[in-house]
C-alpha cells in the first residue's frame, strides 16, 4: 500500500480491520488505498478520518460477534473517503489553484526583479533631482544676491550718494550683469530643469512594470482568496492584521483608524492634549 | 532653546533620498549642522556621542526602529531632554496616539511640506524655549 503524509494512522487502522477480517473477505485490502493516495491532504478530510478512527476500534473489538454486519458499514466509509480525497483533488484541479501555486512559484522571483527594478530607478531618479536641485539652488542664490547689489547700488544713484566714477562703474557692472552673469546663470538653471524633468522618464518604465506586477498581484489574491474562503472557518476570516508598522496607507478610502494628512494628526493630539 | 542656527540635528531615515530631503529642508530653514543615521541603532550610537540638540526620526527602519528610538531616548538620562520629531508614513491613529505616549515632540506624515517642517519645528523650539 503507497502510504503518504498522514496515513500511517489509516495504514495501522486498516492493518487492524484487514487481519481481523482476513479469513472472512480476502478482498478487504482493496478499499483503502484511496484515501492513502490523498496526497492534497485537508483539516476536514483529516476530522472525518479522526472521527472513524476513534468509533472503529468498538467495531473491531465487537467484530468477532458481527462480522458479517460491521465490514459493509467501514467498506462504505472509506469509500466515502476516497470519494472526497478525489473530488478534493479535482476540485482543486478545476479551480486552477495546481496551475495557480505553479504560476506563483514560476512568477515571484520576476515580479521581485521587477521590483528591485522599480527601486533601483525611483532612486537614481530621485537622487538626479537631488543633484540637480543642489546645482541650480546656489545659482539661483548668486543671481538674487547679484540682483541685490546692483539694486542697492542703483538705490544710492537715486539718492543722490555716487560720484560720478563710482556711477561709471557701476554702469559698466549693470551691463555686464546683464549681458553674461544673467544669461549664464538662466541657462544653466534651465539646465539642471531640464535635467529634472528628464528624471521623470522613471515614471513610464516603472509604471509599465508595476502594472504588470498589479496584475499579478490580482490573480494571486483572487486565488489565494477562493482558497483561503473555502479552507477558513469563518471565525478565522475577521482576525485582522495589527501592527505598527504598516507603511503608508495606500487607499484611506473608508477607514476609520488611519489619518489621511497632517491638519488630522494634529487635531488628533490635540484632542489628547499632547 | 531658541531656534538657534547652530543647533545640531541628526537626521534618522533608512532611505538616503528621504535623509537628504529633510537635511536640505533643514538648510534652507538655516539649520546646516545636520548629521544623519540610517537606523535607530546607528542614531543611538551617535547620540550617545554628544552634541546633538534635535533628533527627526522615520518610524519604520531595520535594526531598532523609530518608536524603540523614542522610548529609548526617553529612558536615558542624559539623552531623555532631546526633542523628537518623527517623519514617518505610518498613519494609522494607534500610531500617532502611540508616539505621543512615548513622548514624541512632533508628528509629521509623509508626505509632508516644507511648510509643515517649518511649523513643527517651531512649534518644538517654542515649548522648549518656555520649559
Amino acid at each position: 500500500m503507497s502510504a503518504s503524509n498522514d496515513s500511517s494512522d489509516l495504514e495501522a487502522l486498516f492493518d487492524s480491520i484487514a487481519s481481523d477480517y482476513q479469513p472472512a473477505t480476502p478482498a478487504a485490502p482493496v478499499p483503502p488505498p484511496a484515501p492513502g493516495k490523498n496526497d492534497g491532504d485537508n483539516d476536514e478530510l483529516q476530522a472525518l478520518f479522526d472521527s472513524v478512527a476513534a468509533e472503529s476500534p468498538a467495531a473491531v473489538a465487537g467484530g468477532d460477534q458481527v462480522q458479517g454486519d460491521a465490514w459493509p458499514q467501514q467498506e462504505a466509509v472509506f469509500n466515502r473517503i476516497g470519494h472526497m480525497a478525489r473530488t478534493l483533488h479535482d476540485t482543486l484541479g478545476q479551480l486552477g489553484y495546481d496551475k495557480l501555486i505553479e504560476k506563483t512559484v514560476s512568477a515571484l522571483p520576476d515580479a521581485k526583479d521587477r521590483l528591485a527594478y522599480v527601486a533601483n530607478l525611483t532612486e537614481q531618479a530621485a537622487c538626479r533631482v537631488l543633484n540637480a536641485t543642489d546645482i541650480a539652488g546656489p545659482l539661483v542664490d548668486d543671481i538674487a544676491a547679484g540682483s541685490k547689489r546692483l539694486g542697492d547700488s542703483w538705490d544710492r544713484v537715486f539718492a543722490n550718494q555716487m560720484s560720478p566714477e563710482e556711477f561709471r562703474k557701476l554702469a559698466i557692472e549693470t551691463r555686464q550683469f546683464f549681458n553674461q552673469q544673467l544669461p549664464e546663470k538662466t541657462q544653466a538653471t534651465h539646465a539642471q530643469l531640464t535635467e529634472i524633468m528628464m528624471a521623470q522618464d522613471f515614471q513610464d518604465l516603472t509604471g509599465q512594470v508595476i502594472k504588470k506586477i498589479v496584475v499579478l498581484a490580482q490573480e494571486l489574491e483572487s486565488g489565494l482568496m477562493g482558497l483561503l474562503i473555502e479552507v477558513l472557518p469563518d471565525a478565522k476570516r475577521t482576525e485582522e492584521v495589527t501592527s505598527l508598522m504598516n507603511g503608508p496607507v495606500v487607499n484611506a478610502q473608508g477607514r476609520t483608524d488611519v489619518v489621511v494628512n497632517q491638519e488630522q494628526v494634529d487635531d488628533l493630539l490635540d484632542s489628547l492634549g499632547f | 532653546m531658541a531656534a538657534d542656527p547652530k543647533t545640531r540635528f541628526l537626521v534618522v531615515d533608512d532611505f538616503s533620498t528621504m535623509r537628504r530631503i529633510v537635511r536640505n529642508l533643514l538648510k534652507e530653514l538655516g539649520f546646516t549642522n545636520v548629521d544623519e543615521a540610517e537606523d535607530g541603532a546607528i542614531a543611538l550610537q551617535k547620540l550617545q556621542g554628544g552634541g546633538f540638540e534635535f533628533v527627526v526620526t522615520d518610524w519604520n527602519m531595520p535594526n531598532m526602529d523609530g518608536l524603540t528610538l523614542l522610548q529609548t531616548i526617553r529612558a536615558t538620562p542624559n539623552l531623555k531632554h532631546l526633542p523628537v520629531l518623527m517623519i514617518t508614513a505610518e498613519a494609522k491613529k494607534e500610531n500617532i496616539i502611540a508616539a505621543a505616549q512615548a513622548g514624541a515632540s512632533g508628528y509629521i506624515v509623509k508626505p509632508f511640506t516644507a511648510g509643515t517642517l517649518s511649523e513643527k519645528l517651531n512649534k518644538i523650539f517654542e515649548k522648549y524655549g518656555q520649559a
